[in-house]
């Protein structure tokens, strides 16, 4: 059970249940949509340097590559690939319990997939990816196609998260306590809970909008008041966010155990925190109001309550930084993965903070600050996350290594060229450039061009990424049953119950 | 033209004081915020040279346990950034909710077609001009999607919600012209929902609103008489298609005979219609009631005549005005024309 995947048994991929064969086809349909999504990227920044614009198909063009990224690969891939291929096996459990909805999250995906480049292929709509209304309610696009694709998506995640809180529960080996659980156990059994009530929540919505937009009818149509769509977007996507960020804060837990050779310093207290921001991630969908329309009172209240997040972050952190003092930390790629995270994450966790402050968070409303802070967080944080797993795992996945030297490079030249193309926005929106426009006023095309040199730098570290990991399949040496020498269930098979990290 | 920032800070230089409550948080939560991160991602790059793998079979510390005063001394770190924070940027959000009492108050109609500007005097505009160190009031709604005033050098970032009165306020410092546009993406135009601040000094901006709000300059007296018929708020009582209001209906007025309410037979000639201006409860026409707010003292002889001129065009029986040919502004008008016609884009002080 703790081989590779065998190709040679017969596998098919249209049918299977296995864990590890949907995890491996999720691998390939959300890297499908960040490449398309990445290409929009780069089109985008290009188009913004060169002022070559038509400002419709830029918006265009903007909205898909928010979706894309948001909603096809930042949401669902570190739970549908790395949680369906390690959750059973770090369970003990073998199997999901329900194996028929590991194979419907994944069809679903697929056809959410598929519908979504339908609708980019005979009309892409252009009403950004948070739909704001009355905007979106008018406007070119294949708008009905879209809203299918994210419900197709929304049941994915539902599916996704029932196996997953299901299997937990009665899938656990024997012996194994609910504290005796990983931690990216713990992350992905919480996260499920946010697939399961806000991946709902926004396929209804979704359904609402293109009923409002269709016919004027439901709470999004005629004479709504427009604010309420706003607070339902992201009732439902602030949790939608959690449920990319607990998965990561769980994949980075697990990677620096595993990379120190430490058990994971104040277990509990990672776990706690975990749950805390579940329950803040619930709570906190306010703050993305803040000079938005919302009451005053409201926004006081929300920003008061978004602050205590303060308390779950920093003790993740001191964790991590602990599990790191006194390791035996192996110098190899998900290391330098795990700093970068820890710096762009960071960044984006501060100048959260400068979005959370009531004056500053007035102030930069609706300007590409917040871009820039959202892409500290999704690709900071979720996708430098997902890339310390792939590398963590991808000896277990594949049963080869990929070259350790060219793992570090590309991890450094990841993060330089990650925060040259991001730090900019940071800059142009406390300067107070405004979301969305295709092109950049004079004062601020200096530092516009630095994003774009960062972004190629970017771009080649990417490059580089892909090429290590896939070109290890090719020629990689054999990896060993357990590399890292980690003690976690998917490592070594049949182990004792007792603390998941105590060899 | 449009102000520019200073290279070297993050913020736009301020020109109003609302930036009091803006920038020292925006500069403290960053000064903190950017210690943490360097702490932390100084930290962990400090343990990963510090403790690096010896042998193949080496493993790190066994003991999980946390060092616990170093973790409550780190969240109660964490929790005082996070108060400071709340508690910087609270009296600056609290005071951009309440405009000060008798703000120079404007209102701002945004569309998709653009921004129009209302004057306390009903001059209307496509720029704001506004006059330093006096409080300028917004109240801001929209004709169909969310559009923003956004404003950086001003600090003013105001939504207008649809179905919604927006408020917002700023007391400018400096003299300049400042960009203020949209930053919420409403419809295939939203690139070019844009239009621009001018702060003048105090006597400029009085000045410039004398020139620029006479209603004269450029006009025909029957022009003039046709704008102050919307911007003296005539028009919300009394139509100029026959249909009857709370009073009576401009068309086929002058000239006509009426019967009043006391059963007087009157012409309406220029006297009497000066008359109904100024003291329009005297002699009311049959059918309507004396409702009408007087207007002495809030309207000058020579808007009364333009008025009178706006009248005239309505009734079959205007005829050729009275006297000398009217059809161009009498010789005071023509003078402040010549005067206010080269000037009409004024930018007193320019940009920075």
């Amino acid at each position: 059970m703790s081989s590779p995947v065998n190709k040679a048994a017969g596998a098919n991929w249209l049918t299977t249940t296995d864990h590890k064969q949907v995890a491996l086809q999720f691998l390939w349909w959300t890297l499908g949509a960040f490449l398309l999504g990445a290409i929009y990227a780069v089109i985008l920044r290009m188009r913004v340097t060169s002022a070559l614009v038509d400002p419709a198909l830029y918006r265009q063009m903007l909205t898909q590559h928010g979706i894309l990224m948001v909603f096809l690969f930042l949401i669902p891939a570190i739970p549908s690939v790395l949680g369906n291929y390690m959750l059973p096996l770090q369970l003990g459990a073998g199997e999901f319990r329900l194996p028929w909805l590991t194979r419907l999250s994944l069809r679903l995906q697929i056809l959410g997939t598929l519908a979504l480049v339908l609708s980019i292929s005979i009309k892409p709509v252009g009403a950004g990816w948070t739909f704001i209304t009355p905007a979106s309610l008018t406007g070119p696009g294949s708008f009905a196609l879209l809203t299918t694709a994210l419900a197709l998506l929304a049941g994915s995640w539902l599916a996704s998260g029932v196996n997953v809180i299901v299997t937990v529960h009665h899938g656990r080996r024997p012996g194994m306590g609910f504290f005796q659980m990983p931690v990216f156990a713990w992350s992905l059994y919480l996260t499920a809970f946010a697939q399961v009530i806000a991946g709902t929540l926004f396929g209804i919505l979704v359904i609402y909008l293109a009923a409002a937009r269709g016919s004027a009818a439901g709470p999004f149509g005629a004479n709504a008041d427009p604010l309420l769509w706003q607070g339902y977007f992201w009732l439902a996507v602030q949790p939608l966010a959690i449920f990319a960020l607990l998965p990561a804060a769980g994949v980075i837990t697990e990677v620096i155990a595993g990379v120190s050779r430490r058990p994971v310093v104040g277990y509990r207290t990672v776990v706690g925190s975990l749950i805390a921001l579940l329950a803040l991630g619930f709570c906190t969908f306010g703050v993305h109001l803040i000079g938005k329309g919302q009451s005053p009172a409201l926004s006081f209240a929300f920003a008061a309550l978004a602050l205590v997040t303060a308390v779950p972050v920093a003790l993740l952190t001191f964790s991590w930084l602990s599990t790191l003092y006194r390791g035996s930390v192996a110098c190899a790629a998900p290391t330098t993965f795990v700093v970068a995270f820890l710096l762009c994450a960071g960044i984006g966790v501060m100048s959260g903070l400068m979005l959370c402050t009531l004056s500053t968070a007035n102030y930069l409303a609706n300007t590409v600050f917040a871009t820039g802070h959202l892409h500290y967080i999704m690709m900071g944080g979720v996708m430098t996350a997902f890339l310390a797993g792939l590398h963590y795992w991808w000896p277990k996945m594949f049963g080869h290594m990929y070259s350790p030297l060219l793992g570090r490079l590309s991890g450094m030249t990841y993060m330089a060229g990650f925060n040259l193309a991001f730090l900019p926005q940071l800059i142009q929106g406390a300067r107070g450039l405004p979301q969305g426009l295709a092109t950049v006023p004079a004062g601020l095309r200096g530092t516009d061009l630095v994003a774009t040199i960062g972004m190629w730098i970017l771009t080649t570290g990417l490059v580089m990424i892909i090429s290590n990991l896939f070109g290890a399949l090719h020629d990689g040496e054999k990896a060993g049953e357990n590399p890292w020498g980690a003690t976690t269930g998917e490592w070594r098979s049949g182990a004792v119950g007792g603390d998941p990290y105590v060899p | 033209m449009i102000a520019t920032a200073t290279t070297s800070s993050w913020l736009p230089q301020a020109a109003s004081t609302q930036s009091q409550g803006v920038d020292p948080a925006f500069y403290g939560v960053y000064v903190v915020g950017a210690f943490a991160v360097i702490l932390v991602a100084g930290l962990a790059m400090t343990f990963v040279r510090q403790f690096p793998r010896k042998g193949e079979n080496e493993r790190g510390l066994g003991d999980a346990r946390p060092n616990v005063k170093l973790q409550a001394a780190w969240v109660l770190a964490a929790l005082g950034v996070a108060i400071y924070a709340f508690t910087a940027g609270l009296p600056g959000f609290l005071d951009a909710n309440a405009a000060p009492w008798m703000s120079y108050r404007v209102l701002v109609a945004t569309s998709q077609d653009g921004y129009k500007f209302t004057y306390p005097n009903g001059h209307i505009a496509d720029t704001l001009h506004v006059a330093i160190n006096r409080p300028v009031r917004l109240d801001a709604t929209t004709a169909d999607v969310i559009h923003t005033l956004h404003a950086p050098a001003l600090r003013l970032n105001e939504p207008v919600l649809p179905g919604r009165t927006a408020q917002a306020w700023f007391n400018a410092t400096t003299p300049g012209t400042y960009e203020l546009r949209s930053a919420v993406y409403g419809g295939d135009r939203y690139q070019d929902m844009r239009t621009a601040v001018v702060a003048h000094n105090p006597a400029d901006f009085d000045a410039w609103m004398i020139r620029v709000s006479d209603v004269f300059a450029g006009r025909t007296m029957e022009q003039a008489g046709e704008l102050l018929y919307v911007t003296k708020g005539c028009k919300t009582c009394h139509s100029i298609d026959g249909s009857k209001l709370v009073g009576p209906s401009f068309k086929n007025v002058f000239g006509h005979q009426f019967d009043t309410r006391e059963g007087v037979r009157i012409t309406a000639d220029e006297a009497y219609i000066k008359e109904s201006i100024l003291k329009p409860n005297v002699s009311v026409i049959a059918g309507f009631e004396p409702v009408m707010t007087p207007f002495e003292g809030k309207i000058t002889d020579k808007e009364i005549a333009g008025l009178t001129a706006y009248l005239r065009t309505l009734s079959d029986l205007g005829g050729k005005p009275a006297g000398a040919d009217s059809t161009t502004a009498k010789p005071a008008g023509k003078e402040v024309a010549a005067v206010a016609a080269p000037a009409a884009p004024a930018t007193p002080h320019g940009g920075k």
